[in-house]
């Protein structure tokens, strides 16, 4: 891990990925009037929310190697039965909340279990548990979409965990207070403790990490675990975000929270990475999201700039590797 | 021996069918006609007792696309209406979900096997249905497609088709929407202009293409009568499509089409969030329940739709969903177009029985149903309106 810290707490990485985000928001507003309000920022965390809290729980299982396809189909799955109970089942909007997390939970040790104890190979694991997800979403909610209640309702008040409306209607985003405190956490788990630190071991070398005695199985099965309970918040982010969740969404959601990560310089072949940096990475994914399409991008040349910018973060990787 | 069972099983079938003429026509009566169509309803009615002196009660199965959604429950409602209207039976069935298509293959198979008096059928792939329809214009059993045409069935299988005219119900909003907004239009200059927005969840399929293009077109011809140049600007489908694109650089009322890139509500509300942050924005129109609901989402950090244009942006949706109507409720749409799947499978039926009493048929386009705070609950409405 780049321990090299030029620019105060943050790793060389982390800091290019800030000066890119300074650039891409110096850009956005020179080419579009309408990109540099408030309404566009706060829009910007909204959909930074669950790509973040999805980013957070797949850098654990990229750091150690693998990869988690199965949090975007997840995500909408657990949203899916969490509305389910809420609304054809009358259930208060606590036993939804926490329905999404033991599911999300469930799943994620369902993951882990695959991988570390029968050997699956991470890819296959959880693109299978991504088809079971997706399947198992629509089956719950009977196959049409759901909506949690409003922020007008009084079941509505888990929306305000990541957007509250003042008095004078002005919108406070602090959702984004939420997701730092649970970035600075989870940093502070991986660099800090033995979780953290097998977790990246694992992802270095798995078999020398092994015979010094750790219980790998554990660790890397606890990896996912982390993927899935960060999938459930996620969910419960996307549901207090949107409006209606529609089952047979969800694929590709796993792609900006891993791209994001890769951006922010977590290794897709294992053992490197930072959360805070798969944080940055996601707000470069989210701006990239919402600004394309205000400097009047359309969406198909939307899709390939991701694509490029993705290809531009791992070629640096290679490229200093070489070095 | 076998002709015996055989007449005994006829004349009770046959009996049976008179209980349930019978009482079907008493609900008929002692129920008024719930939909718009009431007066060609009752006159249908009355004809129906002849139908059951004649001693021809006829039996349908119907196919839905499936039969959980709320949508096809007021499918299912339509039909059970207009069974108890004309006095025949109907037996309705459909898939777990739209996308079980070869449940659906397999439904029609096993109710062409059963022999009934007609089909109705709301495809849900309109090519796997195709050899299906071939066997039904076998066995002589006529079709009547509903909800969704198949534009490929075999020569005389499908007798007529009852399904939404997306065109027409795009024009529909944009009708609707265009009276709200005209003070605003004709103050429009081509150094002031004024900016209609438009959210398409996609440019491939053909009932979105429709239902953009409608609202695109007839919202050119009312600014265009109402003496504005328009310009329309933004996606290339819709732009390259549209009846006249215009010029952005004189145009006094500027259309301009989002489309996400994926079909996921987050990226439904940037685009949303990108034509309302506009200054000169003045409406906005969601052609589907995703992006009626992307804009409800932009709207919550913008907080800009209004039911007056001149204290904010006028917002219109298409489709129904509890969100639509609370905010229909709340004074940030000013209304909303819904397709009528209880008038069409109403319909249906009315057609089948036409088509057995040798009667000419044709197709029926359906018209999108606008509706708002005053309609919402109205009874030919809100059956249509499924949460």
């Amino acid at each position: 891990m780049a321990k090299k810290k030029p620019f105060g707490k943050l790793n060389g990485r982390e800091a290019m990925v800030v000066g890119i985000i300074i650039l891409m928001i110096i850009l956005f507003s020179l080419l579009s009037p309408t990109f540099r309000t408030y309404s566009t920022f706060v829009s910007v965390l909204d959909m930074a929310y669950y790509i973040a809290l999805m980013a957070i729980g797949v850098t654990f299982p990229l750091i150690t190697g693998g990869v988690d396809l199965s949090i975007g189909t997840g995500l909408i799955c657990y949203s899916l039965f969490g509305g389910y109970l809420i609304v054809h089942k009358d259930m208060p909007v606590v036993v939804a909340l926490l329905a999404c997390m033991v599911l999300s939970i469930i799943i994620g040790t369902l993951n882990g279990f695959l991988i570390a104890f029968m050997e699956l190979p991470p890819f296959l694991a959880t693109l299978c548990t991504c088809m079971i997800t997706r399947g198992l979403g629509s089956l719950l909610s009977g196959g049409f979409g759901v909506s949690w209640p409003s922020a007008l309702e009084e079941a509505g008040w888990f929306r305000k965990i990541f957007r509250f409306t003042s008095a004078n209607g002005r919108v406070i985003p602090i959702g984004i207070v939420v997701v730092v405190v649970l970035v600075l956490l989870m940093n502070f788990i991986l660099n800090h403790t033995k979780v953290g630190r097998y977790t990246i071991a694992i992802g270095s070398n798995k078999e020398a990490t092994r015979l010094s005695g750790v219980n790998v199985k554990f660790y890397h099965v606890f990896a996912y675990v982390i993927s899935g309970f960060f999938a459930g918040l996620a969910a419960i982010a996307y549901s207090a975000t949107y409006v209606t969740i529609y089952p047979g969404s969800g694929a590709g959601f796993e792609l900006d929270a891993i791209g994001g990560a890769i951006v922010g310089g977590v290794s897709a072949s294992g053992g490197v990475g930072t959360i805070v940096g798969a944080f940055l990475g996601v707000i470069v994914i989210t701006l990239m999201k919402v600004g394309l399409p205000f400097i009047g991008l359309q969406a198909n040349w939307q899709q390939i700039f991701t694509g490029l910018v993705l290809i531009g973060a791992v070629l640096i990787d290679v490229v200093k590797k070489k070095k | 021996m076998k002709k015996r069972i055989l007449a005994i099983v006829l004349s009770t079938v046959m009996a049976l069918s008179m209980v349930a003429c019978g009482s079907a026509d008493k609900a008929a009566t002692t129920e008024p006609a719930a939909t718009e169509e009431a007066p060609a309803a009752e006159a249908a009615a009355e004809e129906a007792p002849a139908a059951e002196a004649a001693g021809e009660a006829y039996h349908f199965e119907v196919i839905v696309k499936s039969f959980q959604s709320t949508y096809w429950q007021a499918a299912v409602q339509g039909i059970e209406q207009a069974c108890a209207e004309l006095g025949v039976t109907a037996n309705s069935n459909g898939p777990a979900n739209e996308s079980d298509i070869a449940d659906q293959v397999q439904m029609i198979d096993n109710a062409i096997e059963q022999k009934p008096d007609g089909i109705g059928l709301a495809a849900c792939d309109t090519n796997s249905v195709l050899d299906s329809l071939a066997k039904a214009l076998e066995a002589g059993i006529p079709v009547v497609c509903f909800d969704t045409g198949v534009a490929d069935a075999p020569e005389g299988s499908v007798y007529a088709t009852v399904a939404t005219d997306n065109t027409a119900a795009g024009a529909c909003a944009a009708e609707n929407m265009f009276p709200v907004i005209e003070e605003v239009v004709k103050a429009a200059t081509a150094d002031a202009p004024v900016r209609i927005g438009e959210v398409n969840q996609d440019a491939t399929a053909l009932n979105i293409q429709q239902r953009g293009l409608g609202f695109i077109n007839k919202m050119i011809e009312l600014c265009t009568a109402a003496g504005k140049s328009v310009a329309v600007v933004g996606n290339e489908f819709y732009v390259n499509a549209c009846d006249n694109a215009g010029d952005e650089a004189t145009a006094e009322v500027i259309i301009e089409v989002g489309v996400p890139a994926q079909t996921t509500v987050d990226l439904a509300a940037t685009e949303a969030n990108k034509i309302m942050s506009k200054d000169d924005t003045i409406a906005i129109f969601g052609s589907n329940q995703t992006t009626a609901e992307g804009v409800i989402t932009a709207n919550a950090t913008l907080n800009k739709l209004s039911t007056d244009p001149a204290t904010g942006i006028v917002a219109a949706g298409f489709d129904a969903g509890t969100p639509q109507k609370a905010a229909i409720n709340a004074g940030q749409l000013i209304g909303s177009v819904t397709q009528s799947p209880l008038i069409m499978g109403y319909k249906c039926i009315y057609k089948l029985v036409d088509i057995c009493d040798v009667k000419e048929v044709s197709d029926i386009p359906m018209y999108g149903y606008w509706y708002n705070a005053e309609n919402m609950d109205a009874a030919d409405i809100a059956p249509n309106l499924y949460d």
